[in-house]
């Protein structure tokens, strides 16, 4: 192991003064060795390992290196398992610390305290707010919905007092960049490399001494990349924290950091050396090659699977499989325009693609361009909103001749062994136990157009499985299930999925995003060597090396929807003029609404733009008091007097809360329908009484229940009135905040809730891609699959979701509260005006003569 | 809403919930919310079958129930099954539910009745029968939920008994058995790795002990 240690930019502190001060944090490793629970061998095993003060460090090593685990451990958020370990291990590691800390400065060296890692000597748990976590998935950084509140939660958890926050979350958003955006701008509307630098920016809001990141931008375009990077450099520098980044594309960090330390696999430090080596030294880059990363001035993409490309058949013989001729795509289906409604505009229009045998083409331009929805359009998982998509008598084949032009309306059967589409995230594809099964039954479900019959036989299906299980060298790996796989692993099976049933063309969205060199290039080769079967590929990528390699045409959608552009791997337009571009966008309009990145939004509840409406701005508890009040008039007796009071003051409300009559009335009109069957159940099935009306033979409606009936259906429908009334006027943010601060319920519970609540849009995302990727594989709609998918993405994301709000300091101690949630006489008012309703409801109904307590 | 983070360190419940037990059991019943949302889209076409006696449609009722065996059997924490239960019905009230601010009794109510059968088993046996019992345990709370505190159906005997068992049946296989089932998938994914339930897929079905694999 070589030390060579490079000469530090900050004085080191003491560690008395580190809890404060901003300068950076020393780490010191020694003998550190951590095992997860559910793993038969150690991640880390004997690490000695020693980063001084303000040092940047580049951390690389072979994927399963351990590479995750030390940050997590630096960062505090790696636990024992919970049954076993932990009152010992916390006693051994704060005495030793007590140890360390009489020797500061000096070099690790308490040869007695094995297994231990400390920073400025006390361990990570303890150091809270010392060090901060970036990790790689840009979804699960945000905690919440706005961006000013985003940035304060570190500072609350860290109980920094209140009048300080404001302050640090200003000064955290400008050292990132993101200044110019109002506190309120949504955080779902941000791009996925603003995302990280808005993690960056709550990090920076504890003023940290260890900056530690995660793959930072293994999910980023090249644009938010470079962004992302910079912004960390300059807080870094900035600060003089000390930084250590993990990553494998070596390229984007190693001219930016004093330091390369290569992990050993199962084991400690490989090597520690001055990143400039890397430049020079031909037996690393060797080594570094061999295990995978990604090394500047030698993409391994581009060197290992270059060959000279007269060595390619001719491309482009025979007449195209599939043709877009001015094609217009949106994710929202154009048949559900028969709602009331603006009518869908298409994100891309006017798009002319034509794909031929053997010949590949990548879709490249920047977020939100349509891409993505381009692509699923072309695999005929969503309904083109004009123009044609052919698919040619080639694609259709001898028995398929009877197919209708369109993929959309093809069979999942018929589609999945003409079209596979490879989805970013493999896991949505995953529908088997074991990789076999997975590959089994791609091939098993293509079938004959127009009948029921395996288009291979059972000999052939597994002969495939075998090939295909070689090919992917996942042979070993037959009987595991597929989501323990790793990245790479998972990457090539998702590919085998789609290539098990034997399509022509074979559609990826974003194959490369996170892969290391190694699964690159055998991507490649897999994909080349279906071009020379006379397939045909399409990619949506920013990987130009991928493009390259692929000798892929390429369709950029940049500025606007063009003609194909005939040239191999263009150089992507200067990321800088175009991040620009988008900001002066922003500030242009000075408003929220950024329609470049805008995402769908399928939840209108919880958006992150509050209600101006008069009862919009006053606090959740006192409409929860109100509503509460109502609520309980209405379930405490059955009959249509208190209903229609409740009912009538709710309409009379609207102006209060500026809701539109129309509006409103969209929104109730289904809970009205399903009061009606409540009317209907009670008529047929409540005690018979009075006359009777309709005998039905086996049951009868009489007077008496026809009378229960719609007195239950009028209170089921004035139930949800004043709750939708309020709820569409009410934050969750806010509403929160008050649960937590006014009621006192457990500030843990209610933000991990609230924390959540955010995913909800993105799950119902999830929701939508899994449905998709069970047609591309030729299953029908399965309800449960699509819902045992749905669970395994959102325990994947809550996971991630939790370390980052742990390495934020969340859930250890007293917190502040960046906004009070106070009661004002305002809201007084609302809970004296529920107080009235609820009184006159319940006055009414006793002076009708129609009012009985269900309780009695 | 919960008070087991407040539970002194010395009892027997003292199992302190970690952050990733929150975080995860909140996008659980978040992530349930969503699949009520799949779900209602189905559910309007189901809910037609029972239209010649609506009291048996809460045969398929457990569909609303599942959040509560589900929390309870992937967390292990005391709490969780009240805690899914609630936040779920809390999402489903946020996005504008049928029984308006009800629904957080219905969660109350179900939910309780899932936790006090896993609290009848002190929170040491997760097995097929404890997550059946406690599924039907929600339903049959439930039921009596709708029949007689919120009272949103006023059946004849006949019928209220018909409701009411039809949703401890229902709670029992779809709210009990599926998600034991599902979590055993779930662990078999790896994806349980933070939580307690981590080896639900290797544990027997019913006596909940961890099969070694013998391999030496």
């Amino acid at each position: 192991m070589s030390t060579t240690t490079p000469p530090t930019p900050s004085i080191p502190q003491s560690p008395a003064e580190g809890r404060t001060a901003p300068a950076g944090v020393r780490v010191t490793a020694a003998g550190f060795t951590y095992q997860h629970a559910d793993r038969e061998r150690p991640a880390l095993a004997d690490l000695d390992l020693e980063i001084e003060p303000g040092e940047k460090v580049l951390l690389a090593g072979a994927s399963g290196a351990g590479k995750s685990t030390l940050l997590h451990a630096m960062a505090g958020v790696l636990h024992e398992d919970g049954d076993r370990l932990s009152r010992e291990e916390t006693a051994a590691s704060s005495g030793s610390s007590a140890a360390v800390e009489g020797t500061s400065g000096r070099k690790a060296a308490n040869a007695e305290a094995l297994n231990q890692l400390l920073l400025d000597g006390v361990s990570p748990a303890e150091a809270r707010g010392r060090a901060g976590l970036m990790q790689q998935d840009p979804e699960s950084q945000v905690v919440l919905a706005r961006i000013g509140d985003d940035v304060a939660f570190s500072c609350e958890n860290l109980a920094v007092p209140r009048d300080e926050i404001p302050g640090r979350v200003s000064a955290a958003l400008a050292a990132v960049g993101l200044d110019y955006l109002p506190l309120d701008h949504p955080t779902a509307e941000l791009s996925g490399g603003q995302k990280q630098r808005l993690a960056l920016a709550g990090i920076l809001a504890m003023q940290p001494g260890l900056l530690l990141l995660d793959e930072p931008t293994a999910n980023l375009d090249p644009e938010g990349t470079v962004q992302v990077r910079d912004s960390v450099v300059a807080a870094a520098q900035a600060t003089d924290a000390t930084l250590v980044v993990v990553e494998h594309r070596l390229t984007t960090w190693v001219d930016h950091v004093d330091t390369l330390v290569v992990l050993e696999p199962g084991g400690g430090v490989r090597h520690r050396v001055p990143a400039q080596r890397i430049h020079d030294d031909t037996a690393l880059r060797e080594e570094l090659d061999a295990s995978g990363l990604w090394l500047p001035h030698r993409e391994a993409g581009a060197r290992r699977t270059a060959e000279p490309s007269s060595s390619r058949p001719t491309r482009k013989q025979g007449s195209p499989l599939l043709t877009a001729s001015e094609l217009a795509v949106h994710r929202k289906s154009p048949r559900k325009s028969w709602r009331k409604g603006p009518p869908v505009q298409p994100v891309l229009s006017g798009v002319d693609i034509s794909l031929a045998p053997g010949a590949a083409l990548g879709i490249t331009g920047r977020n939100g361009a349509g891409k993505s929805t381009l692509m699923l359009t072309l695999a005929g998982l969503l309904a083109p909103h004009g123009g044609e998509l052919i698919a040619g008598p080639a694609l259709k084949g001898d028995r398929g001749a009877e197919l209708p032009d369109s993929p959309y309306q093809w069979r999942s059967a018929d589609l999945t062994s003409r079209i596979g589409t490879v989805f970013q995230e493999p896991e949505h594809q995953f529908v088997r136990n074991t990789v076999a099964d997975e590959l089994r039954l791609s091939a098993e479900q293509a079938k004959i157009p127009g009948t029921r019959d395996s288009l291979f036989t059972e000999d052939e299906v597994a002969q495939r499985v075998d090939r295909l299980l070689g090919r992917l060298r996942l042979t070993h790996l037959a009987q595991a299930n597929p989501f323990t796989l790793s990245g790479g692993e998972k990457r090539r099976l998702s590919v085998g999925t789609a290539l098990a049933a034997g399509p022509e063309v074979l559609m990826l969205d974003e194959p490369t995003f996170g892969q290391d060199a190694h699964t690159f290039a055998e991507l490649v080769s897999l994909l080349r060597e279906h071009l020379e079967a006379g397939g045909t590929v399409l990619a949506v990528t920013h990987d130009a090396d991928f493009l390259h390699a692929l000798d892929a045409e390429c369709y950029d959608l940049s500025p606007d929807p063009s003609p194909p552009i005939s040239s191999d791997s263009s150089a992507p337009t200067n990321p800088d003029v175009r991040g620009l571009s988008e900001n002066q966008a922003l500030i242009s309009t000075g408003q929220s609404d950024n329609t470049l990145i805008k995402r769908e939004d399928s939840t209108p509840l919880l958006s992150a733009i509050r209600d101006t409406s008069w009862l919009g701005r006053r606090g959740p508890l006192g409409k929860l008091i109100a509503l509460l009040f109502i609520t309980l008039a209405l379930i405490a007796t059955i009959d249509p007097v208190s209903a229609a009071v409740v009912a009538v003051a709710c309409f009379a409300l609207l102006p209060v809360a500026n809701i539109r009559l129309v509006t409103f009335l969209k929104r109730i009109w289904i809970f009205a329908a399903a009061s009606l069957m409540a009317v209907w159940g009670a008529a047929i099935a409540a005690e018979e009484s009075g006359r009777v009306l309709v005998d039905l033979g086996v049951t009868t409606i009489s007077t008496g229940s026809l009378e229960m009936g719609l007195s239950l259906g009028a209170r089921a429908f004035a139930i949800v009135l004043p709750s939708v009334l309020i709820f569409s006027t009410t934050d969750p943010t806010d509403l929160a905040d008050s649960l937590a601060q006014q009621l006192r319920l457990p500030a843990r519970f209610v933000l991990g809730a609230l924390a959540a609540m955010r995913l909800l849009g993105l799950m119902a995302e999830h929701w939508t891609t899994l449905g998709h990727a069970r047609r591309a594989r030729g299953l029908g709609s399965q309800f449960l699959s699509q819902a045992f998918g749905l669970l395994v993405q959102a325990i994947r994301m809550a996971t991630r979701l939790a370390v980052t709000m742990e390495s934020r300091g969340f859930g250890a101690g007293e917190r502040s509260w960046a906004r009070r949630a106070s009661f004002t006489r305002a809201d007084g008012v609302v809970v004296l005006a529920g107080f009235l309703i609820a009184a006159a409801a319940t006055a009414l109904a006793v002076a009708a003569g129609t009012w009985n307590l269900v309780w009695a | 809403m919960n008070t087991s983070a407040s539970v002194p360190a010395s009892s027997p419940f003292r199992q302190r919930w970690t952050v990733s037990d929150i975080v995860v059991a909140s996008t659980l019943a978040v992530a349930s919310g969503v699949i009520f949302w799949g779900w209602n889209l189905s559910y309007h076409a189901v809910s037609t079958l029972f239209t010649a006696y609506p009291p048996a449609a809460s045969l398929v009722a457990g569909m609303w129930l599942f959040p509560a065996v589900l929390g309870a059997v992937i967390i292990r924490k005391p709490g969780a099954a009240i805690y899914c239960e609630m936040v779920a019905a809390a999402v489903s009230a946020l996005l504008g539910s049928q029984w308006g601010l009800g629904v957080l009794l219905s969660g109350l109510v179900q939910g309780l009745g899932a936790e006090l059968i896993i609290l009848a088993f002190l929170y040491r046996r997760f097995t097929v029968d404890v997550a059946v019992l406690a599924g039907a345990a929600a339903g049959l709370a439930g039921g009596i939920n709708e029949n007689f505190i919120a009272a949103y159906y006023q059946y004849d005997t006949v019928g209220t008994a018909v409701h009411i068992g039809g949703f401890a049946l229902s709670g029992a296989i779809i709210a009990g058995l599926l998600p034991w089932l599902a979590t055993r998938g779930l662990a078999a994914t790896g994806v349980l790795g933070p939580l307690k339930s981590r080896r639900a897929h290797k544990e027997s079905a019913l006596s909940g002990r961890v099969r070694e694999t013998s391999a030496t």
